[in-house]
């Protein structure tokens, strides 16, 4: 995944206030992580961000009956990669937008519409988002209980971490670890299972 | 926000205000190191326009959630994550027992200052007062800073003598001797905590500042010449020999030695001062009957003043012949002679002369003593000078109830009849000069059975309107009689280790319950804690050094703070 400049993941499937599933070729699965930052134009100049919690890969007929063969030949397999017709789905959870240059960690005011653009967020992105007001935006992963939320924090930190280290501030994974505490402190088993999952977290 | 220390900018908040109550204590959850507060801590709340004022009564280990402190997440977590989350779910509150509070105003730097000050024109209702209100959730509370210290305790000054320094910043307290020789006060502590040298600290106080007289009674010749302090053997300034212009010593008896060195002069007491109850307050001590009370009176009604001579004459036992009859009979001068004569149980005589007979033996009672040596003490300590009263060899229980109990009769009918001729005829009368009355050993006069018959229980209860109080110095408070106890002003307390003793220092001061550890936790020695009248608020203090260095300050320069070598020579002796 590149950082400087933001790429294209796929386009929306389908969407509620607090979050999309987004379609995207399999052959554009490597631009995708689980807990990177994606950012959504909306056409009024909004920007919708969020977090992609799930990669989900459906199989189809074909499939079905390539995986029963003995043998799937190169040239078969590259062409399912490229020519699918069913789209590797990534689910997000919005976690705020941007309005005239202005960052929320609020819900966005309506959702993107079906084919609008994903794209993946730059280091810069991420800084902004990320280091503006007092992690509100946890909120929304914290509230989402049917998410794997230790790791999807763990991932988020380690991605965030590390662009905030490179720009210079290397206690924000200190930070919002602290944030995390305070937030989950009466949740005694919610919390060691995110520190737990924090604490493995080794920015390279 | 917390005002900003002009002296240490850096200073920062020890915690903030989470919890309490006015009748018990203000929970504050530490933000430091438990290491950097400890119990008795004087502290500063700062809670908007106010300051309240407290002291450290205790400190807890908390966690918002049991699991965090059972379980040793620093074994599952990276370091910095467990320390995080220790700093957050695994606490320290110190509990503390509000005093004081004080209207400040808003920071004099701010734009709504100028507007309370024109409200505030003067001083007056901006003086700390007994804390009425709580602070706010959240109010900032950190050490006390020697501005604090002075405000509420005064600046150290003759008048305000210093006893002590305040545990973590040496920082000076002093007590207001005026407001204590006002009411009765007392020196509490187990033996061997501190409680002579307190005593010593504190007549040397009263002493200098001298607006008050001291009447020492010093059953054991400790106060007045140079002594040696039995563990580090250092010389103990008597206070003779440094006041030798203001104190008197009197030696109890003729040819009285104290420590070798002959007394200012000596008290012999005539054998016409002692009274019936001088007798019925010894009760105890010599073992009487219940059929004293009767004896005395028929043997005062018989002979008046001279009572005591006249049976002390009387032979007990002493038969003659009857010329008539040739039978055995009491012989003229005999008690039963007398017994039956006044109508009067010869048994019951009989039984009293001769358990009278260690009082009749006294070297000190004479009949005719060549000077009336009582009247010279209060003419002594009216005129503006110390007494210090050593009892020299005779350190019986029954020669301190005696003689101290003898004396104080005295002194508290000649303080009525001054103070009521003052009151009477003001221009015409001087003002009696206010007398502090300092008793060893308080509980064998003040327990519950002497309390009623002995003249000290009157003193302590209603004598600060004829100008005497009294010094009580005692290592068993919880024996002295509770409505004394409760009389009294300033208490300054040493170490205690008994439940009961504990709580008799304790009666009748408020937040008690939170002060009942304090006083078990105290060091064995050099720390005290001060407690009522003469201290704005109860304090822990580590009692100043009496020695040389002491009255060259009192004589001129300031207080200083214990030095490292002080520490070294506490912990590890010469």
């Amino acid at each position: 995944m590149t950082t400087t400049s933001p790429l294209q993941i796929g386009r929306l499937l389908r969407s509620t206030t607090s979050g999309c599933v987004i379609g995207c070729r399999a052959s554009e699965l490597n631009l995708p992580v689980f807990g990177g930052m994606v950012r959504i134009p909306l056409a009024d100049g909004t920007q919708i961000y969020g977090l992609i919690h799930n990669i989900q890969i459906d199989d189809d007929g074909l499939i079905r009956q390539l995986i029963t063969s003995d043998n799937v030949p190169p040239d078969v397999l590259l062409d399912n990669r490229n020519n699918r017709n069913v789209p590797v789905e990534i689910g997000v959870i919005f976690i705020g937008y941007a309005e005239n240059g202005s960052i929320s960690h609020l819900l966005p005011p309506r959702p993107p519409l079906s084919l609008d653009e994903i794209f993946t967020c730059t280091a810069q992105e991420v800084i902004s988002f990320t280091g503006s007001g007092r992690f509100g935006y946890l909120r929304h992963i914290l509230r989402a209980e049917d998410l794997p939320q230790a790791e999807l924090l763990a991932a988020h930190i380690r991605q965030a971490g590390m662009f905030h280290r490179a720009q210079g501030d290397p206690g924000w994974v200190q930070s919002i670890t602290r944030e995390l505490v305070t937030l989950l402190r009466d949740d005694y088993d919610r919390l060691m299972s995110v520190l737990s999952a924090v604490g493995d977290v080794n920015l390279p | 926000m917390m005002t900003i220390n002009p002296e240490n900018p850096t200073e920062k908040p020890v915690g903030y205000v989470v919890g309490g109550s006015l009748k018990d204590s203000l929970s504050v959850r530490l933000t430091v190191p438990p290491q950097e507060v400890k119990e008795g801590s004087f502290v500063v709340i700062e809670s908007g326009d106010w300051r309240f004022y407290g002291t450290v009564t205790d400190l807890q280990l908390g966690s918002t959630n049991p699991r965090f402190a059972d379980e040793q997440s620093e074994t599952r977590l990276p370091p910095q994550v467990a320390a995080l989350l220790h700093g957050q779910t695994l606490f320290t509150n110190l509990q503390v027992l509000p005093a004081l509070m004080q209207e400040v105003g808003p920071d004099p730097a701010s734009p709504e200052y100028d507007a309370w000050r024109a409200q505030h024109a003067d001083d007056s209702g901006l003086q700390p007062q007994p804390v009425k209100t709580v602070p706010a959730h959240h109010a900032l509370v950190r050490g006390a800073r020697a501005e604090d210290v002075a405000n509420i305790f005064g600046e150290p000054s003759e008048r305000n003598f210093v006893i002590g320094f305040t545990r973590e910043q040496n920082l000076p307290i002093p007590v207001d001797l005026e407001k204590f020789v006002q009411r009765s006060s007392g020196i509490f502590g187990a033996t061997g905590t501190g409680k002579s040298f307190l005593t010593r600290l504190l007549l040397c106080g009263l002493i200098q500042y001298n607006k008050a007289s001291a009447l020492v009674f010093d059953m054991h010749n400790e106060y007045a010449y140079d002594d040696i302090a039995s563990d580090t053997r250092e010389v103990i300034p008597g206070l003779k020999s440094k006041f030798a212009a203001r104190v008197r010593v009197v030696g109890l008896g003729n040819e009285a030695s104290i420590r070798g060195q002959s007394p200012d002069f000596s008290l012999t007491l005539a054998e016409s001062d002692i009274l019936p109850e001088d007798i019925e307050m010894l009760t105890r001590e010599l073992n009487l009957r219940e059929t004293t009370p009767a004896t005395l009176e028929a043997l005062w009604h018989s002979f008046g003043r001279s009572w005591f001579s006249e049976f002390k004459k009387m032979r007990n036992g002493a038969m003659t012949e009857d010329p008539d009859t040739g039978k055995k009979v009491p012989a003229a001068d005999s008690v039963a002679f007398w017994a039956n004569q006044a109508g009067v149980n010869v048994m019951a005589a009989e039984g009293l002369h001769q358990k009278l007979t260690r009082v009749f033996n006294k070297p000190y009672i004479l009949p005719n003593p060549p000077q009336d040596s009582l009247a010279e003490i209060i003419n002594l300590l009216a005129n503006g000078k110390h007494v210090i009263l050593s009892f020299g060899d005779h350190e019986t229980d029954l020669d301190y109830l005696l003689v101290t109990n003898l004396i104080t009769r005295r002194i508290r009918d000649e303080w009525e009849k001054r103070t009521n001729a003052y009151r009477s005829h003001p221009q015409k009368n001087p003002e009696p000069r206010p007398l502090v009355v300092v008793i060893e050993e308080a509980h064998k006069l003040l327990n519950r059975e002497m309390a009623a018959q002995t003249a000290f229980a009157t003193i302590a209860r209603e004598m600060r309107k004829y100008y005497v109080t009294l010094l009580i110095v005692d290592q068993r408070p919880s024996q002295i009689y509770d409505e004394v106890m409760s009389q009294l002003g300033t208490r300054v307390s040493a170490w205690l280790g008994d439940e009961a003793d504990i709580a008799a220092v304790l009666s009748g001061l408020a937040g008690r319950d939170a002060l009942r550890g304090m006083l078990a936790r105290l060091q064995p020695k050099e720390e005290a804690l001060l407690l009522g009248w003469g201290v704005s608020m109860p304090i822990l203090v580590r009692s100043r050094r009496y020695d040389n260095r002491l009255f060259e300050e009192i004589r001129g320069g300031q207080p200083q703070a214990r030095g490292a070598e002080d520490a070294i020579r506490e912990l590890f002796g010469e």
